[in-house]
């Protein structure tokens, strides 16, 4: 059970200063970027009336996301906070998928990576917030119902940033530790692709979906 | 002595991770099994769609199974991680942390499968309306996780903090307090924020056209019904973080070990009655959308109310901190 | 460390306190929460009597909560009297 221990130093750099890593975090944060680059300008490069397979998958995908963030924020704001959801979920998915590769980790494996996401939609959903709101009537919401209630509606909102980084964080930890596990009880024979497929591509996809409608659902409560 | 502190320690971390998993299972099992009760009648009503509610609700399913997932890593990290043993504060942290994993687990773990279960039903009355009521399900019982999330935030701590300088007595009560207070409020909110949900997927089936209006009105209730967990986590925050001088008798100890037993099991019913509240608005404005403002507004009254006597319990959790 | 008599009835006081004011929420929490829920279903079948249905949910909630009531005033008995 070597590579359990090895988890384990994975895990305690979160109170720590260990690089190592921080180091593979960012190694797969970038191949997954280049991924996600190729499969946009492969998918966009011949662009026709009659698509390619890349191109129909390129948009059947856009489509449906836009579809979905219309529905929660409406026509206007839609064309504005779309891409950005595109690109949140495209980034997900590939980070909770490539650790089905041997040899590669997902990034989200690494608390920072979706705290950081959850900052940057949390930052997001308060600017739409002020910039729609007023700032007075955006302040003014933290008092309700009740005056008192002040420092309760700030801890909640804070609250938010912390359940929907720990929700990725924690589910893609969990199941790469029960592949682990498994793999090492049946010494790798037969069980553990199926494994790989239920928690990496399954729950991964899940998940990922999860967080980018969650952050969708954050910015429209924010803007009415 | 200081081998003693260790064995002391893995004994504590060994228990610890027994409990997380074990209480962390019941929840899981119990909304996974609602869930599949619901989808079986679900397929009877309709055979036709047999192939949709599966898949609704396998991924019910999967959402459901997330608290346990978390009581499995910290379960994990107990048994197999080198916890420093500087102190016999450790002891009871470590142990702490697996209770309130293995507590907060359950109330995520049963409140995700009412929307599961009702997005199943309701997939069968309304077909059309299946993607909506996908994705509804998939937000409401994401948002009914966080109460275990929090618990998992607190076991963390308490499994990676240094404890070394604070007084064996009283901390040692703090510690068992805050895994209680975290864990046990965790329950009732867990609970509550699924039976919103599940009022929601039910409205939506009913009335497609009042999507928008019933999530909004779920997530508002869900964050409100959160607000048991929140003061749960706040007490569990004041328990870890303050320093306390150190005593000679057992009093402050249990005092302090009790102010988290209050908040927690004090949060039970509050966040479940807060459910049901919130749950009666949801579905009654899916069905009667023009009174929404009346309903949101008797909803929030009913909720604030229901609320009160896990302020009560957070009132003695902190006199017994502060003042005792 | 030495225990004696008087701290140990104090630490069970304590104890006790704690207790009762948390299996005392339960009750009541739960309870307020179905006569709201109930409230809503009348409120969504007969909107125009939202007012009074409002004050009957006001004062059933009112009714249920006092023995979360009783559970504070004993918990604060134990605290400061005992």
């Amino acid at each position: 059970m070597e590579e359990l221990g090895k988890i384990h130093q994975l895990i305690i750099p979160l109170f720590g200063h260990n690089m190592v890593f921080n180091l593979d975090a960012i190694v797969f944060t970038w191949t997954v970027m280049l991924l996600i680059l190729l499969f946009g300008v492969l998918s966009a490069r011949k662009r026709g009336m009659i698509p390619g397979s890349l191109q129909v998958l390129g948009e059947l995908f856009v489509s449906k996301l836009y579809d979905l963030t219309e529905d929660a924020l409406g026509r206007e704001m839609a064309k504005k906070y779309a891409p950005l959801v595109c690109a949140l979920f495209m980034f997900l998915v590939l980070c909770n998928w490539i650790g089905i590769i041997p040899h590669m980790e997902e990034p989200t494996k690494d608390l920072n990576t979706p705290l950081s996401l959850g900052v940057m939609g949390f930052f997001i959903a308060h600017f739409v917030g002020i910039k729609t709101k007023g700032f007075k009537a955006y302040i003014s919401e933290y008092f309700e119902p009740f005056f008192i209630m002040m420092p309760l509606n700030l801890i909640g909102e804070v609250a938010k940033i912390v359940s929907i980084s720990f929700r990725l964080f924690g589910n893609i930890m969990g199941g790469s530790i029960i592949i682990l596990v498994v793999s090492y009880l049946t010494y790798s024979i037969l069980l553990p692709p199926f494994l790989n497929a239920f928690f990496g591509l399954f729950v991964g996809a899940i998940q990922a979906f999860v967080f980018t409608m969650l952050t969708v659902v954050y910015i429209s409560v924010q803007a009415k | 002595m200081e081998q003693d502190i260790q064995t002391w320690v893995k004994l504590a971390a060994y228990s610890g991770a027994g409990l997380s998993i074990g209480l962390g299972a019941i929840g899981a099992a119990i909304g996974e099994g609602y869930t599949a009760a619901q989808a079986n009648s679900a397929v009877s009503r309709n055979p036709a769609l047999a192939g949709d509610v599966f898949k609704s609700m396998l991924v019910g399913q999967a959402i459901a199974e997330s608290a346990s997932i978390f009581s499995l890593v910290v379960a994990m990290i107990l048994l197999f991680s080198n916890i420093p043993a500087t102190s016999f504060i450790t002891v009871a942290a470590v142990f702490a942390a697996g209770l309130s994993m293995g507590f907060g687990a359950i109330g995520s773990g049963v409140g995700a499968g009412f929307p599961a279960g009702a997005a199943c039903i309701g997939m069968v009355r309304q077909p059309a309306m299946s993607a909506k009521l996908t994705t509804n399900m998939l937000i409401g019982s994401a948002v009914c996780q966080t109460p275990s999330i929090f618990a998992l935030v607190i076991s963390f701590i308490l499994i990676f903090s240094d404890f070394g300088s604070h007084p064996l007595w009283p901390t040692w009560g703090a510690m068992l307090g805050a895994g209680l207070a975290a864990g046990l409020s965790a329950i009732g909110s867990g609970i509550g924020g699924g039976v919103v949900a599940g009022a929601s997927s039910e409205g939506i089936a009913r009335q497609p056209t009042s999507v928008s209006s019933v999530t909004n009105i779920m997530l508002l209730g869900q964050a409100i019904a959160q607000t048991p967990a929140i003061l749960g986590l706040l007490v569990a925050f004041i328990l870890i973080f303050k320093e306390f001088g150190a005593t000679d008798t057992i009093a402050p100890a249990i005092a302090l070990l009790s102010s988290g037993l209050c908040m927690g099991i004090g949060g039970i019913g509050p966040g479940i009655g807060e459910g049901i509240a919130s749950s009666g608005g949801v579905k009654w404005i899916a069905r009667n959308e023009k009174e929404i403002g009346t309903l949101t507004r008797t909803m929030l009254v009913g909720m604030a109310v229901a609320e009160s006597t896990a302020i009560y319990s957070m009132v003695i959790s902190l006199v017994l901190i502060f003042v005792v | 460390m030495a225990i004696e008599g008087a701290d140990l009835v104090k630490a069970a006081a304590f104890l006790g306190a704690g207790i009762s004011m948390g299996l005392g929420a339960i009750g009541p929490g739960v309870g307020e929460g179905m006569a709201a829920a109930k409230a809503c279903e009348a409120i969504g079948r007969n909107p125009k009597e939202a007012g009074l249905l409002t004050r009957t949910m006001l004062v059933g909630q009112a009714v249920s909560e006092s023995t979360g009531i009783y559970s504070l005033v004993v918990s604060l008995l134990l605290l400061f009297v005992v």
